[in-house]
């Protein structure tokens, strides 16, 4: 895509010139600003910090504290006329059932499962992209893998439901060949879950690993084999820790989705299959009132997923340091 | 179907201009051009675009339309806009009443500003469930039960007169069920009051009634398929042979009848229970006459009634709205006498305390 | 590299597209389906579903309304995204750690619950429903999303191009913009990808904080409660079709940038 901006911009001067860059360099009020702005290290920190400060605390904590603060009520949305009094009992509920805990850790097993298994499917795609497709297809063949993605999850899940159905097209294309006589119950497995959620995490995996095998300069395998070292070697040694960002992200990214999906393992899943974000909605959903229930579990659920990532991405960093040194 | 096919929408469209001919005077001579607006929450095709078109042009009163795709969701939405609502009219199903009036999200319902009130059927509009409070909260306009849906090429029709056929060896890993709704039919089958109205005073036995259920549908889930939720999904699961007998609601079953899937439905001996959607008025709404406008001329004629009938598949609440429906579509929507004498509507009274027992009991069948 | 090797991924790449396909595929065909459901076996054939949203208001303005949101709100979890890699990226700080996980919390919370307190925290903001309450909410839970593939990239940029260019003489504004930016470009494509498919198929939070206007997903919800006909099929299809051929022509649309600057 870009690779040349950077040789480019290294090699010339990246100030002056007879370019719009100069003239702007050049002007009084810019460079005014520049000074105000970049006066010391210090404040140009604070300048930078300000804003996503500003932001995270009143965009991104406001919308949880008041979920917080509804899963400590013992009713909400109040009924007019009586104060809500704040209780741990909801929290207490996911503690003290079984039921509850199964779904919960069904989900982080899923999701790990399903992290790794995308992360096996989508790597060498994404290594035959960047490493074996020429410069000029590449970016045409990545779109063509895009695109299946602007359909709706449900529209697409219900296109896996008369696939894999039990009169679905693989059962009548199996059938028509003569391989089996009765149908395969696809549908309604951990089977048709993964076909389902594989398809939905395979893109948020895919284009980091696409950006990130696409950095790496190829002549680093040239050299490797050149010290006489064996494909997997190379991979193993070169490809894979200087790949270990993009793999890190995409990781993240597929594990934070796939903790939070509701609709397709609800459509696509047995009786033995529900998942946390289906219990959570069950409060929102069936009984309807019982949202400090709800928001508990959430919240339950969403700190376990935050301290997994944070674990992770300190791991992965280590890894990435040990392996550089 | 021998009829030429039409797409949906225009089919809908040919019908509404008859209705269109025959409801116009009546709304026409009560309500002279007010203008404003009308905000109403509800199902797709349950204000049909043809009356809505009429309505709009005839009192100068603009109705937005804002979808809604499940209960639970729309409650949820309506309690988070307390105390200043913006709709007017929202969509609920009879014995989920008690939640928005507990909430204070709804209005009593004033009939005798309705002139067209009498056009329901009184066993909708005079039945015990629709008064609470000693007020009446909705008019009723179409009406739902849960019903056993089966595969006529695979089940007998003597096979599904019973509730049993959905546990029987024959048809397992075959099945499918909403594990909610199938819990107060279990109980119904087991001998109990599935309302739990019957044991307010005795919660002890409520609990014990509520847990055999449980345990009922725990002992037989190696036999099911697939939990589902929504209308879609089960619609599909016949289609795709996933299933070969069900648990339902009549109104996706009846869509399916009239596109001629090999499919039929009925209310086994054992019973089962009904529940009927109403329009009701907001609590506080900003455009309580209005609502009151729309109200009355949606009552106006039962083919209105019959076009809603037509794109859901719940029976109309409305006298006379079969007249309207073609052979199949009135096929799909009636029951024998046999049938519905098993039948008793849903109420809300011992809700907190039914549910309060039968929503944990459903994740637990679903984590056993 | 070996022959064999290249076949074999070239053999991973196309089992990948017929996976990723086979759906797509059945999806459009079910669009020709003359019934009111989807499925096997198909008995007759109609374009009366096709034809049909041509003149289906309906339908073009949710289509219309979903893509405006869609856009918006990934501009602006672009820019802020963005801005709070760098920051993280960058700088060892007090409260570094706090800062990322509070940048991922939106991505953190379920729909149903994140929808809700979106609700009601637009109300305490006095943010009216509509279309900006939805490209706000959609803006916010998207950030992490952008931050989390902004700083991948970042912590590959190598310090010493912006050391040189420091060297150089050019004030950090120039060199950020001049170095950083270029060497972020990919990532910054790449997020935009993710926020417009992720607000484009966002069903709860529109529902929650939407309007009179239902965007696409909402409209096709709506539509499935009685049952998912040939129609949605038909409306999916339109805008896949619709967005693939954005998708290309942005793609040659960047190949001749990408050229531009080298002549």
């Amino acid at each position: 895509m870009r690779d040349g901006g950077d040789a480019s911009a290294g090699a010339e001067p990246p100030a002056g010139g007879a370019t719009g860059w100069g003239k702007l360099v050049g002007f009084a009020p810019y460079q005014a600003f520049v000074a105000l702005v970049c006066a010391s290290p210090r404040r140009q920190f604070f300048l930078l910090a300000a804003f996503p400060a500003i932001w995270v605390l009143s965009q991104h904590l406001g919308p949880i504290v008041q979920m917080l603060y509804v899963s400590f009520t013992d009713a909400y949305p109040v009924t007019s006329g009586v104060e809500p009094r704040l209780t741990l009992e909801n929290y207490r509920r996911f503690f003290d059932e079984a039921f509850y805990r199964v779904p919960f850790y069904r989900t982080l097993v899923f999701a790990t499962t399903f992290t790794l298994a995308t992360l096996v499917i989508t790597y060498p795609v994404a290594y035959f992209l960047t490493r074996i497709v020429s410069r000029r297809n590449r970016l045409l063949m990545l779109l063509l893998l895009l695109i299946p993605f602007w359909v709706g999850e449900i529209v697409r899940t219900f296109a896996i439901m008369i696939l894999l159905g039990n009169n679905g097209a693989v059962n009548l294309l199996l059938k028509w060949l003569g391989l089996i006589e009765r149908p395969i119950p696809f549908m309604y497995t951990g089977f048709s879950i993964s076909v389902g959620i594989i398809y939905l995490t395979a893109l948020y995996m895919l284009l980091p690993l696409y950006s990130a095998l696409e950095k790496l300069p190829r002549s680093y395998g040239e050299a490797a084999a050149d010290l006489g070292a064996g494909p997997f070697t190379r991979f193993r040694r070169v490809t894979l820790p200087l790949t270990l960002e993009g793999i890190a992200s995409g990781c993240i990214l597929v594990f934070l989705i796939s903790t939070g999906f509701y609709g397709t393992p609800v459509l696509l899943g047995g009786p033995s299959t529900t998942v946390f974000a289906e219990t959570i909605a069950g409060f929102f959903h069936v009984a309807g009132d019982e949202w400090p229930t709800g928001a508990a579990f959430a919240t339950i659920m969403f700190s376990t997923v935050l301290v997994l990532v944070l674990v992770f991405q300190r791991f992965m960093t280590s890894l990435r340091k040990g392996d550089t040194r | 179907m021998t009829t030429p096919r039409y797409t949906r929408r225009r089919f809908l469209g040919t019908a509404a201009a008859g209705a269109a001919t025959l409801s116009a005077p009546a709304i026409l001579r009560r309500a002279h051009a007010q203008g404003g607006e009308v905000n109403v929450w509800t199902y797709a095709n349950f204000v049909p675009d043809s009356f809505r078109e009429q309505f709009e042009a005839e009192t100068g009163i603009k109705v937005n339309i804002r979808l809604v795709d499940d209960q639970g969701k729309q409650f949820n939405l309506l309690a988070a806009e307390t105390p200043n609502p913006t709709a007017d009219i929202v969509t609920v199903a009879g014995h989920r009443f008690l939640q928005f009036i507990d909430s204070d999200l709804l209005a009593p319902l004033d009939t005798d500003r309705l002139t067209h009130w009498g056009n329901i059927n009184p066993t909708f509009s005079e039945s015990d469930w629709a008064t609470i409070n000693g007020n009446k909260w909705g008019a009723p306009i179409l009406s739902g039960m849960e019903v056993l849906a089966y595969n006529t090429d695979v089940v007998s029709a003597e096979e599904a007169r019973s509730w049993d056929v959905l546990f029987a060896d024959k048809y397992a890993k075959q099945t499918a069920y909403i594990i909610q709704d199938m819990m107060s039919i279990i109980m119904l089958k087991l001998g109990y009051d599935g309302n739990m109205v019957a044991y307010l005073d005795d919660p002890a036995e409520a609990a014990r009634i509520v847990e055999e259920a449980k345990q009922y549908l725990i002992d037989r889930k190696p036999l099911v398929r697939k939990y589902y939720d929504g209308g879609a999904e089960v619609q599909q699961m016949f289609i795709n042979q996933d299933i070969v007998v069900g648990h339902a609601w009549n109104g996706p079953i009846a869509t399916l009848i009239n596109d001629g899937l090999p499919v039929d439905m009925t209310i086994p001996k054992e019973g089962s229970y009904g529940f009927v959607y109403t329009y009701n008025v907001t609590n506080n709404g900003p455009n309580a006459d209005n609502a009151y406008t729309f109200l009355d001329a949606i009552l106006a004629s039962s083919e209105i009634g019959a076009m809603m009938t037509r794109a859901s598949g719940f029976i109309s609440t409305y006298k006379d709205a079969a007249r309207h429906l073609t052979e199949i579509e009135r096929k799909s929507t009636s029951f024998t006498d046999e049938e519905l004498a098993g039948l008793r509507f849903f109420r809300a009274e011992a809700n907190e305390m039914k549910y309060g027992l039968v929503d944990p009991a459903v994740e637990a069948i679903k984590a056993a | 590299m070996s022959r064999g090797v290249r076949v074999a991924f070239s053999c991973c790449y196309w089992a990948f597209v017929v996976y990723v396909f086979v759906p797509l595929v059945l999806m459009m065909l079910m669009g020709f389906k003359d019934s009111k459901f989807i499925g096997f076996p198909i008995k007759s054939w109609t374009l009366d579903w096709y034809l049909g949203l041509f003149g289906d208001a309906r339908i073009l303005s949710a289509f219309g309304y979903s893509v405006a949101i869609a856009v918006l709100s990934t501009l602006i979890s672009i820019v802020v995204g963005t801005w709070i890699a760098l920051l993280i990226d960058g700088h060892k700080f007090f409260g570094r750690a706090a800062m990322f996980g509070l940048a991922l919390l939106p991505a953190l919370v379920p729909g149903i619950i994140s929808a809700i307190a979106f609700r009601i925290y637009a109300r305490l903001l006095g943010i009216e429903p509509g279309m900006f309450a939805i490209i706000w909410a959609h803006a916010i839970h998207n950030v992490p999303f952008v931050a989390l593939i902004v700083m991948a990239r970042l912590s590959t940029l190598p310090r010493s191009q912006t050391e040189a260019a420091r060297d150089l003489g050019a004030d950090p504004l120039v060199t950020f913009l001049r170095i950083t930016v270029p060497w972020l470009l990919p990532a910054i494509l790449g997020a935009s990808i993710f926020c417009l498919l992720l607000s484009f198929d966002d069903f709860v939070r529109s529902f929650f904080l939407g309007g009179y206007q239902p965007t696409l997903p909402v409209l096709i919800f709506a539509e499935l409660r009685s049952g998912m006909s040939p129609e949605i099929n038909a409306i999916a299809t339109f805008a896949v079709v619709l967005t693939a051929a954005l998708g290309l022509w942005a793609e040659r649309f960047t190949r001749r940038m990408n050229r531009a600057p080298e002549r």
